[in-house]
């Protein structure tokens, strides 16, 4: 489903370059739960950034990402935005701010939904109310703004709101981050129901290795750019190659 | 901050030679401002436009005077002086154009005559056989070419022929005939003054209040606060305006005015700075040694808000010079005083407008917008040197 | 609508006005002499001004003069001018439908245009527009702007007669309605544009301000990550997100646009409240000015209420209570 080729991304801040992403190469096959693990600042976020298509103009990428055969990277724009929310959602890390203030969360969805989907008013708002119950919310939900939600119940929001126009891959960036430990589970369950009932590829991004490894079927470990380690989590935790994947484990045990 | 740099930026230059204009020239300057110096609405002298004279002078004797002249006629034909004669003679003088002569007086009976003709008065239009409707100066200044005056039968004569032309003074003369040069220069006094002390004052009284809210606190905040909300949702002008028009349009007056209805902002800023300030770790330790509250606040608190003061005055002079200008402008001045804004009001009031005399609006408008961008300015640089966060912040990635 | 938040804005709306009303009855009443005395009118003789002080209750005492005058101004039952002795409501309401259409449209104006310029500013970084928004946002901040009026005037009505030097309307009147309404405009035209030339730099830089913090914000970048056109996420979601802080210059510029009017209105000889306040304060015509006032001030009260209850409508973290779980 997804393919990463020698995938570079360089960001140029004040004269200098600060490289996020060196050469990194893998591939997600269709209907895995893929984890990718580092630590702030090994490049995790700009990957999928990257393959959202919404890399800065500042930045300075090279290499490929294949989603079901096509390059990501040199779509034009109109391509790009056809692909985003109907192909590949995001549910953003929990302390983003993510929704719109002012808009209600029915909107947020009912938007995408006519936009994507064509859908009229009517529908769209069934299908909203679906889209809420599917993920544990109450359908009155549709008519709250973002801030009268909790952490937990923003991110369950996120969620309906990332698989309303059906993708078929999801990214997920850190969306247990600000959730305290009992929410964090509910989410985490609740993304291994919606994978494993839509048969979405998931890309799960942490930088709690024990997290992904209790999810995901396969995990990548990044560090500093680079991609040190692949493998399914048994394999990593138990038998660890890199220094860093090493760290990582013992860390956990 | 550095000490060099700030007196060599340009407002500083130009806010340092305007202050010594304001203070050396009414020094330099001869005679009142408030005098009249020549013609109504005259022309700069440097206005070269259809053949416009400028002022000219004569003084002379009984010999009498003669000169060339090229131009338009001038504005005023005035004649002032004595002379002395023999009371038997008839003294006759006479004014000669081009064109003809016109006997101005003929007198006899006095030894001594005191004479002041004017040619805008009736009297002096019906005695040449002039209409009464129009102007003399044209019948007496028919063409270009030679014109003399000439005194028969006096023994001796010491007379001034003024003749204020339309162009007069570097920027022109207001309705009344005067220099406006002048009167610019009078006028920076007041513009300055006006607007240092309004602010000045409105600045420690926004220090005052904004102390007594952050620390005090309590009731007295609530209170300040709720004041400084009302005074700020009352329309400015309109206040001011009720104020001058009822307690008076003095100097003093209308600065105590300005004063009250400005310190809202400084207020606020100082009490922001002064709630910050009360909660850092040093007052706290301040406080454990067992320092007074009057201590930390006038040895402590007060100096941090120094920097903000000096910027808000600085940022807060060019609304007192604008408020005293509209005031003024809008005739809520003192009429003797002279200020930029109330040159402004006359020229609005008095025909400015009709007479197309732009040098009447031009130069105390630029004065005050060149005031204002001083200020604005020096303001700026100084917030700057507090917080320099701002200076360079204002370019966003 | 959430009924306290509305209820406390009401609150604070006339408690405003009731300092207003205190604060006219106060100045009118404890200058030195009393009102009567210092009538300039010499028409007036001794006997006539007693009559006029016992009309207008000024012997009596001060409380009792206070109770009078809250009930006059709440009436709207101003008394006659000293200067025209026609009923000061008669002359305001003559003259109120000239300076609220100065003040609204050249507060559309400004409004609209600043608006448009300042997303314009924010979407083109580092272009002309944006350079000439952050100009002019500096220097129409501070500047004279009766001086800008009266040059624009002397240029526009007397260097190049395009425009009339003075009024609202022509004299004689010419016929036809659509030559009157033809006539009005060209009369308002210079007024209302250079009001709006003065205010549309404030707005444009500030909402040139909002709008670049806003496109860096999270959710705009989430906006299009969802595939929305541009289109949709400038005008749906970040411009939709400053409307609250529009709101709120809305109402702070209220105060100035009353003293910008009234500065007009003396510039190009409109006859307006704003005049008639002048006229009354010079010529000590106290019915005619505390009226005026009372009427300005009202105005600016109102408006500011109607932007809080707008702001209210249009930013629902500000009304609905937060933390409904």
């Amino acid at each position: 489903m997804l393919d990463v080729r020698d995938l570079t991304v360089r960001y140029k801040s004040r004269g200098n370059y600060i490289d996020a992403v060196r050469g990194v190469s893998f591939t997600i096959a269709k209907g895995t739960f893929a984890g990718l693990v580092g630590e702030s600042g090994s490049g995790k976020s700009s990957i999928v950034t990257a393959a959202l298509g919404l890399l800065p103009e500042s930045a300075e990428v090279s290499g490929k990402i294949e989603f079901d055969g096509t390059d990501i990277l040199s779509m034009n724009e109109e391509e790009k935005r056809s692909l985003r929310w109907r192909k590949i959602s995001l549910v953003p890390q929990g302390a983003f701010n993510s929704f719109t203030p002012v808009i209600t969360i029915g909107h947020h969805i009912a938007e995408v939904l006519k936009l994507h989907m064509n859908m009229d008013a009517k529908y769209a708002e069934e299908r909203t109310e679906r889209l809420l119950e599917e993920v544990g919310l109450p359908a009155s939900v549709k008519k709250r703004y973002p801030h009268e939600l909790s952490g937990g119940q923003k991110q369950r929001a996120a969620i309906a709101l990332a698989l309303a126009c059906d993708p078929s891959m999801l990214f997920a960036d850190e969306p247990t981050t600000a959730l305290d430990v009992m929410t964090q589970a509910g989410i985490l369950k609740l993304l291994k129901e919606m994978q494993e009932a839509k048969r979405l590829t998931v890309l799960f991004v942490t930088h709690d290795l024990q997290m992904a490894a209790t999810i995901c079927d396969r995990l990548l470990v990044m560090k500093d750019g680079f991609l040190v380690e692949e493998g399914s989590p048994h394999e990593i935790i138990t038998n660890p190659k890199h220094s860093h994947t090493k760290d990582l484990v013992n860390a956990i045990l | 901050m550095n000490i060099k740099m700030f007196l060599g930026r340009r407002s500083i230059i130009a806010f340092i030679f305007i202050c010594l204009t304001g203070i050396l020239g009414p020094v330099l300057i001869q005679g009142n401002p408030q005098d009249t110096a020549g013609a109504p609405f005259a022309y700069p002298i440097w206005w070269n436009s259809r053949n416009l004279p400028a002022s000219a002078d004569f003084a002379f004797n009984e010999k009498g005077c003669g000169f060339e002249w090229s131009k338009l006629p001038p504005a005023v034909f005035s004649l002032m002086g004595t002379i002395h004669a023999d009371p038997k003679a008839n003294v006759k003088i006479i004014w000669r154009t081009p064109r003809r002569k016109y006997i101005l007086a003929s007198l006899t009976g006095q030894s001594v005559y005191w004479l002041n003709l004017d040619g805008r008065d009736m009297i002096f239009k019906q005695f040449l056989g002039l209409p009464l409707i129009g102007k003399s100066v044209d019948f007496l200044f028919p063409s270009k070419g030679r014109y003399s005056l000439e005194i028969d039968g006096a023994k001796y004569a010491d007379l001034k022929l003024s003749l204020p032309g339309q162009r007069h003074g570097l920027l022109g003369t207001d309705q009344r005939g005067r220099d406006v040069f002048v009167l610019l220069v009078y006028g920076i006094r007041t513009s300055l003054i006006v607007g240092i002390s309004a602010t000045v004052i409105a600045s420690f009284l926004g220090m005052g209040f904004g102390l007594a809210a952050g620390y005090i606190g309590g009731w007295t905040d609530t209170l300040i606060m709720r004041a400084v909300d009302v005074l700020l949702s009352i329309p400015t002008l309109p206040i001011l305006m009720v104020l001058a028009g009822i307690w008076g349009k003095g100097l003093w007056q209308i600065v105590l005015i300005l004063s009250i209805f400005s310190w809202m902002g400084t207020s606020r800023s100082v009490r922001s700075l002064i709630l910050t300030v009360r909660e850092s770790p040093w007052i706290e330790g301040l406080k454990a040694l067992g320092a007074k509250r009057s201590y930390i606040l006038w040895r402590h608190l007060v100096p941090e808000t120094a920097p903000i003061l000096l910027a808000n005055i600085a940022l807060g002079v060019p609304g007192a010079i604008l408020s005293e200008a509209g005031l003024a402008f809008l005739g809520l001045s003192d009429p003797r005083l002279i200020s930029w804004g109330r040159m402004l009001h006359e020229a609005h009031s008095f025909g400015a407008f009709t007479e197309g005399a732009w040098w009447l609006l031009l130069p105390p408008g630029l004065g005050i917008v060149l005031l204002c961008l001083i200020f604005m300015d020096i303001g700026r640089y100084l917030e700057e040197q507090i917080d320099p966060r701002l200076g360079g912040g204002g370019r966003d990635a | 609508m959430n009924k306290s938040w509305l209820l406390r804005r009401i609150f604070s709306s006339l408690a405003v006005l009731a300092a207003v009303l205190v604060l006219n009855f106060l100045l009118f009443r404890i200058m030195p002499g009393d009102a009567v005395s210092t009538i300039i009118d010499p028409n007036f003789s001794p006997e006539a001004k007693n009559r006029l002080r016992a009309l207008y209750g000024l012997d009596r005492p001060l409380i009792e003069q206070f109770f009078i005058y809250i009930k006059q101004m709440l009436t709207f039952r101003f008394g006659l001018s000293f200067l025209s002795r026609k009923p000061v409501w008669d002359e305001l309401m003559s003259r109120l439908p000239g300076t609220l259409a100065l003040m609204s449209s050249s507060m559309l104006l400004s409004s609209v245009i600043g608006i448009w310029l300042g997303v314009k500013a924010s979407l083109n970084r580092g272009r002309w527009i944006e350079r000439m928004v952050l100009r002019a946002g500096a220097v129409t901040a501070s500047f004279p702007g009766f001086f800008v009026q009266l040059v624009l005037l002397m240029l526009l009505a007397r260097t190049f007669p395009l425009f009339p030097l003075r009024g609202s309307m022509s004299i004689p009147q010419p016929a036809g309605t659509s030559a009157i309404i033809f006539d009005y405009i060209w009369h308002m035209t210079l007024p209302v544009i250079t009001l709006t030339l003065m205010g549309f730099g404030g707005w444009a830089l500030y909402v040139r301000n909002l709008m670049v913090r806003t496109m860096g914000e999270d959710f705009v970048l989430m906006a299009r990550a969802r595939g929305l056109t541009e289109r949709q996420v400038v005008y749906g979601h970040a411009f939709r997100t400053i409307l609250p802080p529009i709101i709120t210059i809305m109402l702070m510029s209220v105060p100035g646009l009353v003293s910008g009017a009234v500065i007009t209105e003396s510039v190009f000889s409109l006859n307006g409240v704003g005049t008639f306040l002048l006229a009354a304060v010079s010529g000590h015509d106290y019915p005619s000015a505390g009226a005026a006032f009372y009427l300005l001030a009202l105005i600016t009260v109102i408006c500011n209420f109607l932007a809080d209850v707008a702001y209210g409508i249009v930013d629902p973290r500000v009304r609905i209570e937060a933390g409904n779980k």
